[in-house]
């Protein structure tokens, strides 16, 4: 395991997926193997009780020409948020709650917030900040603004901590949960 | 046999309003069509989507409303045409070709039983009950104006300009090209949708000092409208505020929106003018542009005021609100005619089709000097 | 075959209303042996279903539900179907010990996530059925002017049969002799006045509209306040509701899913169905389905040799025989001098008897009559029905850009067999093959060789298209129970095929 990877107890994080570079991992996380979480051009921190699928890309990626060394940019990642299958993820920040639907793209000008749901297939690049409990849907990328936030996926993140370490290989935590302090 | 007529079920009958961006359909007796759908058809193999009236002959026309006609009874009305009444709603201004293909293709494609045509500034005031009114219907292509007194047309006051929806959509488009780039290829819809959910006619006293060099008023705040999760399309205050503003300046001819009410109001006999002033309907789906009808109102009063329309001597204007949306006053009020025996005393039959093959016409004399 | 699906069409089939067609796209009417295509045959609506629930819906029902299923609903944002969700809240009056939870219904689009909780529909008890309705707000009012426009036209109407009755009678009646009407024989009998049958009690003039000299007022706010755009509805939302036509999101409602419809196509010249699917919603099945694909034989493109102008080249083609009997193919002209366009051969054959080209019978065909042959059952069963009225069939269109050496001999399509790709036994046919012609054969299938030469005019990237009438023998099945032989005939089909461009010289 290489030096940046810090993974809080209690997150399952599956052996066969890419961590790269600095990357924390908080406590009730689930990845699941062959996702890649590849902090590029500066940490990524992710939050609590997020469910990474397959195939997942969750990229820090500076706007081209713009690698700085001073000036790192940091990914952070809060809780509760839902990565779907083979989704790629290049933003700025990332709030709680939120859910990337499956195939959806996120490109590295786009700020997400809080409860937001880009849809299957929606592809995120121009610059912008999306409000609170946006839901970008449709081939059009049509945009409806949620009454609620999305419910989080506790059943099936329950079943997936009982089941995933019958079948995978895990990372063993290296970070004790320091909420306390 | 007309003793069993409309006992038992009611007959269904179709009824269209075929526009030239959007058609509306439905059944005789209702009282709102079932669908609006935009009047285009998809092309089998090609996948190009036409607009009806991007027709370049008569044979085109044929085969486009073949298709669009095929859609509409398979798809939204569910009915097999054979041996049916259809009602067409249509405006007087009708190009003949249109007309005469449209009966063409009901006819002889679809086999249809009878064709029953109602001019639509006529039957816009059936659901109003009443029969005397000025109606203004500010559509796609035009705006006509044609003054109805007690029950007739009154057809050589009539007024139409090409200042309507089309002309506000090339506007809007050529205007956000000038301050986005690569906006030129946008689909119609979105200006279409860009136009409904941003754009609004400002009152006349803003519009007054826009027009002014040393304005100091503020236009309405800029606004960023998301396209396809890959490009924001910008449209400036000014844009969603004055894009509509040209339905009311007067072009070089003098004419514009306003004037064309008033002018066809002079042209009617001096007894009615009072009456139609009072009565105004407006219909047509850019009518239901945010503040349109407080901007035309304010124009009319403004028109007044200039020595052309001195001798009118009018001093009020009033306008009915229809019990419908503005863009299906006329679909509804086909509905209503269709609902009664009209269509059976004055529909054309297959029979009559196939012997003339021909409809009747106003601005035919074999159909006129009958009249006379 | 995916090709038919994807396309480009580089084979098509002439239909007898003279457009051009892949054969997928082509019924085969056995009755007139005519080749149609969805736009020459008459469309019915066959059945209504739920695309959703898969339920069908009998007509008179489909009608009182405006075409639209009772029970799925459709996304007022997004079109797409709405599922029905449950959630349990918590029991009525918490303080009962013994309540328990309750289950409650909503409806969630799993697109875009609008619910009915958007909206403030509540919640449901059960799951189908008790879902709000909107009425019209201005029903009664169009009801009323509906029924006074009603009695003005029948009022109108029966003026008009006074008169046509009045002129009509040359006979003097009893009641004109006499002076006394029935009405007034009933009342002096002391019998009850029955009303006339039309005129129906007046209805209430509904007031006219009265015009007023307000209009919607400008919303103000507009000038000043930055607008939400995810609050106003887009023109399609609007559009879907056309009675309401909401501006705000707030204001959308479920919208009960239009119902879908089976069709049948039935030829125009005969009156026959050439499709017809079976009445379940879920089977993909027809009951009758007279495809062209599996009545004549199918022309595929195996290799064509690189064009040229004015060059000769060789051609293959595949020809396969979707049918249970054999059949021969002849090459004949596209356009042949001597025969009218809209003619066709048919000639009833007598079995190993060769076809003399001159004895060819030439039947015009009659566009709306029936020929004296069809059965005429089918016209009584269905008396509703006005017979068709034909089209006169559109010229075909398409130019011809090279020109081909029709081979002078025909060959032998041998009849499908399904058994036969499982045997492998080898090829047992005996068929003395003109062997300048055919190239390979198999089973139903044969490759033959026809030598091409573009127009000597053509411009390299000009597309080459080649066309011949290809004449096989149909064997009809249905006239077998009268005739106890199956009837053969001569059928004669364009076909047509697009080759390519034209390329340089090497």
């Amino acid at each position: 395991m290489s030096k940046g990877i810090k993974i809080v107890s209690g997150a399952i994080v599956c052996e066969e997926c890419k961590l790269r570079g600095d990357v924390t991992i908080g406590g009730g996380t689930i990845i699941h193997p062959s996702a890649s979480i590849i902090a590029e051009a500066g940490p990524i921190i992710i939050g609590e009780n997020c469910l990474i699928e397959e195939q997942t890309k969750i990229i820090n990626k500076a706007p081209v020409g713009q690698i700085d060394n001073e000036n790192v940019q940091e990914l952070i990642i809060g809780s509760n948020n839902v990565f779907e299958v083979d989704c790629a993820i290049e933003a700025i920040k990332i709030g709680d709650n939120n859910v990337f639907e499956s195939k959806s793209f996120v490109g590295n000008k786009v700020t997400i917030t809080n409860g937001c749901i880009i849809g299957a297939g929606c592809r995120l690049t121009e610059e912008q900040t999306l409000k609170e409990n946006t839901i970008i849907y449709g081939e059009n990328c049509n945009m409806r603004e949620g009454l609620d936030r999305p419910l989080p996926q506790t059943l099936q993140m329950d079943t997936l901590i009982r089941m995933l370490p019958n079948y995978h290989h895990l990372k063993k935590p290296n970070l004790v949960n320091n909420k306390k302090n | 046999m007309p003793l069993y007529e409309g006992i038992g079920t009611e007959k269904l009958t179709v009824v269209m309003d075929l526009g030239a961006a959007f058609t509306k359909l439905g059944f005789s007796g209702e009282f709102a069509p079932r669908h609006i759908i935009r009047s285009e058809v998809t092309l089998k193999g090609s996948n190009l989507t036409r607009e009806i009236y991007s027709y370049v002959n008569g044979d085109d026309l044929y085969d486009l409303l073949v298709e669009f006609l095929h859609m509409i009874f398979f798809k939204y009305v569910l009915l097999s045409p054979k041996d049916k009444p259809v009602i067409i709603v249509e405006s007087l201004l009708c190009p003949t070709i249109f007309r005469e293909t449209l009966a063409k293709v009901l006819f002889s494609h679809y086999e249809i039983y009878s064709l029953l045509i109602v001019p639509s500034h006529l039957v816009s005031l059936a659901p109003l009950a009443i029969n005397t009114a000025l109606v203004v219907d500010v559509g796609y292509l035009e705006t006509t104006v044609i003054p109805i007194c007690h029950g007739l047309p009154v057809l050589h006051a009539w007024q139409a300009l090409p200042l309507a929806s089309q002309a506000i959509n090339n506007k809007l488009r050529k205007h956000l090209h000038s301050c986005n780039i690569k906006i030129s290829e946008v689909k119609q819809n979105i200006i279409d949708d860009i136009k409904v959910r941003c754009c609004f006619v400002t009152p006349q006293r803003r519009a007054i000092q826009f027009l002014k060099s040393n304005s100091q008023l503020n236009y309405c705040p800029d606004l960023q409208y998301p396209l396809g999760g890959t490009k924001i399309i910008n449209v400036p205050g000014k844009i969603r505020e004055t894009v509509a503003e040209f339905l009311f300046e007067e072009d070089n001819d003098h004419q514009c929106l306003s004037t064309m009410v008033l002018d066809s109001i002079l042209k009617v006999n001096v007894d009615l003018r009072v009456k139609l002033a009072e009565n105004i309907l407006l219909t047509g789906g850019t009518v239901m542009l945010t503040g349109f009808k407080a901007r035309f109102k304010e124009e009319l009063y403004k028109q007044l005021n200039s020595s052309r329309y001195e001798k009118l001597k009018l001093s009020k204007f009033m306008f009915h609100s229809a019990p419908s949306k503005d863009n299906y006053t006329a679909w509804l009020g086909g509905a209503i005619y269709g609902a009664t025996e009209v269509l059976g005393m004055k529909s054309i039959t297959r029979e009559y089709y196939f012997k003339e093959s021909r409809l009747p016409d106003w601005p035919n004399m074999k159909d006129n000097s009958r009249i006379q | 075959m995916s090709n038919y699906i994807t396309g480009p069409d580089v084979v098509k089939y002439a239909c007898s209303c003279g457009l051009l067609k892949p054969i997928t796209r082509l019924y085969f009417c056995r009755h007139c042996l005519e080749l149609r295509c969805g736009f020459c045959v008459c469309h019915e609506v066959d059945s209504n279903y739920c695309g959703k629930c898969c339920e069908n819906l009998p007509s008179a029902e489909a009608r009182l539900k405006k075409n639209r299923c009772g029970d799925c609903y459709d996304c007022p944002s997004c079109k797409q179907n709405l599922s029905k969700r449950a959630a349990t809240v918590g029991p009525k009056n918490p303080e009962d010990p013994k309540a328990t939870p309750r289950k409650v219904y909503y409806l969630l689009c799993l697109n875009c996530r609008w619910s009915s909780r958007d909206v403030g529909i509540p919640d449901q008890a059960a799951a189908t059925g008790s879902w709000p309705e909107r009425e019209n707000v201005h029903a009664a009012r169009l009801q009323e002017i509906i029924e006074m426009y009603k009695g003005i036209v029948l009022a109108e109407k029966q003026q008009k049969m006074e008169k046509d009755k009045k002129k009509q009678r040359r006979f003097m009646t009893f009641t004109d002799r006499t002076g006394i009407t029935a009405s007034m024989l009933r009342k002096r009998i002391g019998l009850p006045d029955i009303p006339h049958p039309l005129l129906k009690p007046k209805p209430k003039e509904p007031e006219e509209a009265v015009a007023k000299e307000e209009v919607e007022e400008f919303p103000e706010e507009l000038l000043t306040k930055p607008i939400n755009l995810n609050e106003i509805t887009t023109l399609e939302q609007r559009l879907n509701l056309p009675e309401w036509q909401p501006t705000t999101v707030d204001k959308l409602f479920p919208i009960h899913k239009q119902v879908s419809v089976k069709r049948s196509q039935r030829c125009r010249a005969c009156e026959h169905n050439v499709s017809k699917p079976e009445y379940s919603p879920t089977s993909i099945k027809f009951k009758i389905q007279l495809f062209a694909f599996y009545h004549i034989p199918e022309v595929r493109i195996f290799t064509v040799e690189p064009l040229r102008a004015g060059k000769q080249c060789e051609l293959l083609l595949k020809f396969s025989n979707p049918t249970q009997h054999q059949t021969v193919i002849t090459f004949l002209p596209l356009f042949p001098s001597e025969d009218s366009f809209a003619s066709k051969e048919i000639k009833e054959l007598v079995p190993d008897e060769e076809v003399p080209s001159r004895e060819i019978v030439i039947e015009e065909k009659q566009p709306p009559s029936l020929p004296g042959s069809q059965p005429s059952s089918l016209l009584h069963t269905s008396l509703s029905r006005t017979p068709s009225i034909t089209v006169k069939p559109r010229p075909i269109k398409q130019a011809i850009t090279a020109n081909v050496e029709l081979p002078t001999s025909n060959f032998v399509l041998l009849p499908r067999d399904d058994a036969a790709e499982f045997d492998d036994s080898g090829d047992t046919h005996n068929i003395q093959d003109d062997t300048k012609l055919v190239v390979w054969r198999k089973s139903n299938k044969a490759v033959i060789r026809l030598n091409i030469t573009p127009l000597e005019n053509l411009n390299i990237g000009d597309e080459v298209v080649v066309g011949f009438t290809m004449q096989h023998i149909y064997v009809n099945t249905i006239t077998a129970v009268e005739s106890k032989e199956p009837q053969r005939y001569n059928n004669n089909v364009k076909v047509f095929q697009y080759l390519g461009k034209i390329v340089g010289s090497e």
